[in-house]
């Protein structure tokens, strides 16, 4: 039994039976478990809205009159407190419990397990017995997701340490647009503040947590805005043309655009932009793939195999 | 990898909770309380007995919120002011419109799921400023997972179309999946492969067509999986992150240039395949024979462009 607990929910229950703001000294002379000098009160009285508050209870303060020497007064309105009044139904409290357990352990799963709860006293859930029960693997998500999402809907930057190709740390301050999970990795994206250009961040390659600058100002996200993941159809590709050996390269064949078949090797051809990421491919494919074009991509690869032979001559 | 970020559970915020939660489940019983508030009975019992001294100011009998609870089974009365549900905050909007949106990447696109679970989280974003990610994207058709999850459920083996990413080549071959598990952010399956007679790990993202074969009588008797590991020693030259990836290093973030680490190998295949897709910028010092493959099949390819 704790007489703090106590003390704020009867706080909580009288701030929001009433139907006018009631004063510091109303709430001190009826609210049980206000004891001891002014002073003393005063001060339970501050931690006490600052806990209300720090649990998203919203408490609204009257306005001050300069004509009359009112002492401000305090309430909390019900439709602040309470979850909208149509509520969801039994079907949606069920999809959303099967939505808050695919949490279980993992980065958001107290925060999930808290709206349960809330949600526990809505109506009573109804099972969805043919919903595989079953989430899949993005389940990956770095435990500042909820960071980064309240300062997405905030509009306010974040700090955080990144990892570099070379696994040097740099510090960023980025004004997040988006947010998304790809193939089993989540990303952020948005405008970096010191290079002044769109960058995609991939979350497990920051270092500690991510934290919101004191003199962050608010921005906005810009209407035309896409995604960096999107805009993979951009103009800017060249087309790859490759002779594969039979029965071999089904990575390289499934990107393909154009097969065309030869007796030992076929032709593919598809389009590219990041140059790295094929060389990479290709040479994981040895002696089952030879770059015919362009010239650029075939000289990297040739490049790329003399400097595995030297590494290892 | 996986920290999970420990929030202290505040007494003030549960027994807010457990009013409408009380107030809707009249002669709940306890243990049941304590299941779905994930806590013990004892710190049910506690709650209880602080929520008994609370109501309105007054504090008569009349004032207090009166709870009954000394028969195992909880009953409320005169509680109305806290009788409504809080609202949700940011944080567990979130965490509800990602738990949506993965659920609606599981759930085969044939059925009224969808629709229904587009709906909730349109409703959930509306009613807060919380952004719904861009994209859940596994790289896994929810089709496939739905037929190897029966699979498993109900014992069946699955003929599938296959790519053998370390020997690069597709097969068709039949396999009794065991269970689906999570390995960093693939999904695999642990089944035992009729075709090789023997317990095979294989990811579902390299997986391109699976039918069922219905139930197989085929009773595997061992539960190990054959996987032969063999060490690698490695020095890292630059391109680190990409390397500290590939081999998926861990606790190793201090690595540097000129720097070795050991890690395992499935198969020397796979070895001599990731080292030369590295371009160079990671070098094998051992084993010598995966070294002197690297070398000669690296030349191989490199013969082609002389």
């Amino acid at each position: 039994m704790s007489r703090k607990s106590e003390r704020l929910v009867n706080l909580v229950i009288a701030l929001l039976a009433t139907k006018r703001y009631l004063t510091k000294s109303e709430i001190f002379r009826t609210i049980e478990g206000y004891e001891g000098s002014s002073e003393s009160m005063e001060r339970m009285f501050e931690r006490d809205k600052d806990e209300l508050r720090a649990l998203g209870i919203e408490i609204e303060v009257s306005a001050l009159d300069p004509l009359f020497d009112d002492e401000i007064g305090y309430r909390i309105r019900f439709e602040n407190y309470a979850l909208d009044h149509d509520g969801f139904s039994a079907n949606e409290i069920a999809y959303m419990s099967l939505a808050a357990q695919v949490w279980k352990e993992e980065a958001l799963g107290d925060i999930a397990q808290n709206a349960m709860r809330k949600l526990a006293g809505v109506a009573h859930r109804m099972d969805i017995s043919e919903i595989p029960a079953i989430a899949p693997v993005i389940i990956n998500a770095p435990r500042f997701l909820n960071e980064i999402i309240d300062n997405i809907s905030k509009r306010t930057s974040i700090e955080f340490t990144y990892l570099d190709s070379e696994m040097r740390t740099h510090s960023r301050r980025v004004n997040v647009y988006s947010y998304f999970s790809f193939k089993g990795n989540w990303y952020f994206s948005g405008l970096d503040v010191a290079k002044l250009e769109i960058r995609t961040f991939r979350c497990d390659r920051v270092v500690g947590d991510v934290s919101t600058p004191k003199n962050s100002d608010r921005y906005e996200i810009p209407e035309n805005y896409v995604t960096d993941m999107q805009s993979k159809e951009s103009d800017d590709h060249k087309v790859a043309q490759l002779s594969v050996r039979k029965g071999r390269g089904s990575q390289l064949r499934n990107l393909s655009s154009k097969i065309e078949l030869g007796e030992e090797f076929d032709t593919i051809e598809f389009a590219y932009v990041a140059e790295g990421e094929l060389v990479s491919l290709i040479l994981w494919h040895l002696d089952d793939v030879e770059v015919i074009g362009p010239v650029s991509l075939r000289d990297s690869v040739k490049n790329s195999l003399q400097s595995v032979v030297n590494a290892h001559g | 990898m996986h920290m999970v970020k420990k929030i202290a559970d505040n007494q003030v915020a549960r027994l807010l909770d457990l009013v409408p939660y009380l107030t809707l489940n009249q002669g709940v019983a306890l243990e049941k309380i304590a299941n779905d508030f994930s806590t013990s009975k004892s710190a049910v019992l506690d709650d209880l007995n602080t929520l008994w001294m609370c109501g309105l100011p007054g504090y008569t009998p009349l004032e207090l919120i009166d709870l009954s609870f000394d028969t195992g089974y909880v009953s409320i009365r005169n509680a109305e002011v806290l009788s409504a549900p809080r609202k949700l905050n940011n944080a567990e909007t979130a965490a509800l419109i990602i738990g949506l949106s993965i659920l609606r990447e599981s759930v085969s696109p044939s059925t009224n799921h969808i629709a229904l679970i587009d709906e909730l989280a349109r409703k959930l974003a509306t009613k807060s400023q919380v952004v719904a990610p861009e994209t859940i994207s596994g790289g896994v058709a929810p089709e496939l997972r739905n037929i190897i999850h029966s699979a498993v459920i109900n014992g069946e083996s699955v003929r599938i179309t296959y790519h053998s990413f370390s020997r690069d080549e597709v097969n068709s071959r039949v396999i009794l999946p065991l269970r689906i598990f999570h390995e960093g952010s693939n999904e695999q399956i642990h089944a035992y492969c009729e075709s090789s007679q023997d317990f095979r790990v294989f990811r579902l993202d390299r997986i391109s067509e699976a039918v069922t074969q219905g139930r197989t009588d085929l009773s595997p008797s061992t539960n190990a999986a054959a996987v032969s590991d063999q060490e690698l020693k490695i020095r890292v030259h630059s391109n680190l992150r990409k390397i500290f990836e590939t081999f998926n290093v861990k606790g190793r973030s201090d690595l540097k240039p000129g720097d070795e680490f050991v890690s395992s190998a499935f198969t020397s295949e796979w070895a001599v395949r990731t080292i030369c897709s590295l371009l160079g910028t990671a070098e094998v010092l051992e084993p010598l024979n995966i070294r002197e493959l690297v070398l000669s099949r690296a030349q191989k390819a490199l013969n082609q462009y002389q």
